[in-house]
């Protein structure tokens, strides 16, 4: 056995009791706690928003609707999906963080998980309720530039008016 | 205060986060040898397995109050040592089972005993030629008789998984042992 092994609870000990390593307050542990808590809760409800806001825009312009397939997928706006699945993502790797996601089928977690987010985005789509912030509400003013296609971020000419190209008429 | 041998893992931890931190040298007391052992079968190397179990140690007080005491203080440490000297492994490229890692085939379960017996007499030759999957999981079963829902919390797998990895790591000892006599 070598020094090093016999003088592990000497040299541990001495480290304690020099202050050379100090215990990380409880708060710091509930507060990650927190964060991890609002991380994921965000994550859902972003990726639940955004996924809603995927279906709305297909069953607007969508296959049924007024545009052509062509058309649609030069004209989606891709970054909605793109953000949905990167919170989708972000909440699977959050619930790797958790204690019972190894004592669990975690395939079963994620899938559940993936499932509740897409369920969620498709009730509230046809609950109507994506049609009545589009006509009213604060939201008013995003849902008719995302129908319009008009970018929802200002630009340099039109401040998010007419910054991309129209395909309703 | 009472002699500390008297309390329990979870209670010592309560004692050193909340009253006297002295009491960590008893919980470092108890599992000075055990981690060691254990940490010395993962790296094959005493100086390293050292240091990871002094790390283990200093990362277990530094991250005290973290630990749920209703749960088992020695699962706990054993996961922090655990990850240590993965880490040292893999800074260390050293793999364990390089020269001959044997492939899974099929066979019947043994009894647990001989493969205790095999294990303990034959120690490096059976161990070191297993892949550390299915190397981790007997050691921590018949070395350091951990029950399934111990290994699965220090592995962090599920309990079906440790169940299948010591079975097939079952098989692969037998093979290695058939094949040294």
């Amino acid at each position: 056995m070598s020094k090093k092994t016999i003088n592990l609870e000497k040299n541990i000990m001495a480290k304690v009791k020099s202050g050379k390593i100090t215990m990380k307050p409880r708060w710091y542990f509930i507060l990650g706690s927190l964060l991890m808590i609002a991380g994921l809760s965000g994550l859902s409800i972003g990726a639940i928003f955004l996924t809603n806001l995927s279906f709305f825009l297909l069953r607007q312009h969508g296959p049924r609707g007024d545009y052509r397939l062509q058309l649609m997928l030069e004209s989606f706006p891709w970054w909605i999906p793109f953000l949905a699945i990167i919170g989708i993502v972000g909440g699977v790797w959050i619930l790797k963080k958790y204690d019972f996601s190894y004592k669990k089928n975690f395939s079963l977690i994620v899938i559940g998980f993936v499932l509740s987010i897409l369920a969620a985005a498709f009730i509230i789509d046809y609950s109507g309720l994506n049609d009545f912030w589009s006509h009213q509400g604060p939201m008013r003013g995003f849902y008719q530039r995302l129908k319009n296609q008009d970018s929802v971020f200002p630009t340099k000419k039109g401040g998010g008016q007419g910054g991309q190209r129209k395909f309703t008429e | 205060m009472p002699k500390l041998n008297k309390f329990s893992d979870e209670e010592l931890a309560e004692i050193v986060r909340t009253k006297d931190n002295s009491a960590y040298a008893e919980l470092i007391h108890r599992y000075e040898k055990k981690l060691l052992r254990y940490a010395t079968y993962l790296i094959n190397d005493e100086d390293l397995a050292a240091d990871a179990v002094q790390e283990g140690f200093i990362k277990a007080y530094i991250n005290l109050n973290s630990f749920n005491s209703k749960l088992k203080f020695s699962s706990w440490l054993y996961r922090i040592v655990h990850n240590q000297a993965i880490n040292l492994i893999s800074k260390n490229k050293r793999n364990i089972s390089t020269d001959e890692i044997l492939e899974m085939g099929s066979g019947t379960n043994l009894e647990d005993e001989f493969i205790k017996k095999e294990i303990k007499n034959n120690l490096h030759d059976c161990l070191n030629k297993i892949n550390l999957l299915y190397k981790v999981p007997l050691t921590l079963y018949f070395l350091e008789e951990k029950s399934y829902e111990e290994i699965s919390n220090i592995l962090r797998i599920p309990i079906g998984t440790v169940g299948t990895r010591i079975n097939r790591a079952k098989i692969m000892v037998k093979k290695i042992c058939q094949k040294k006599q």
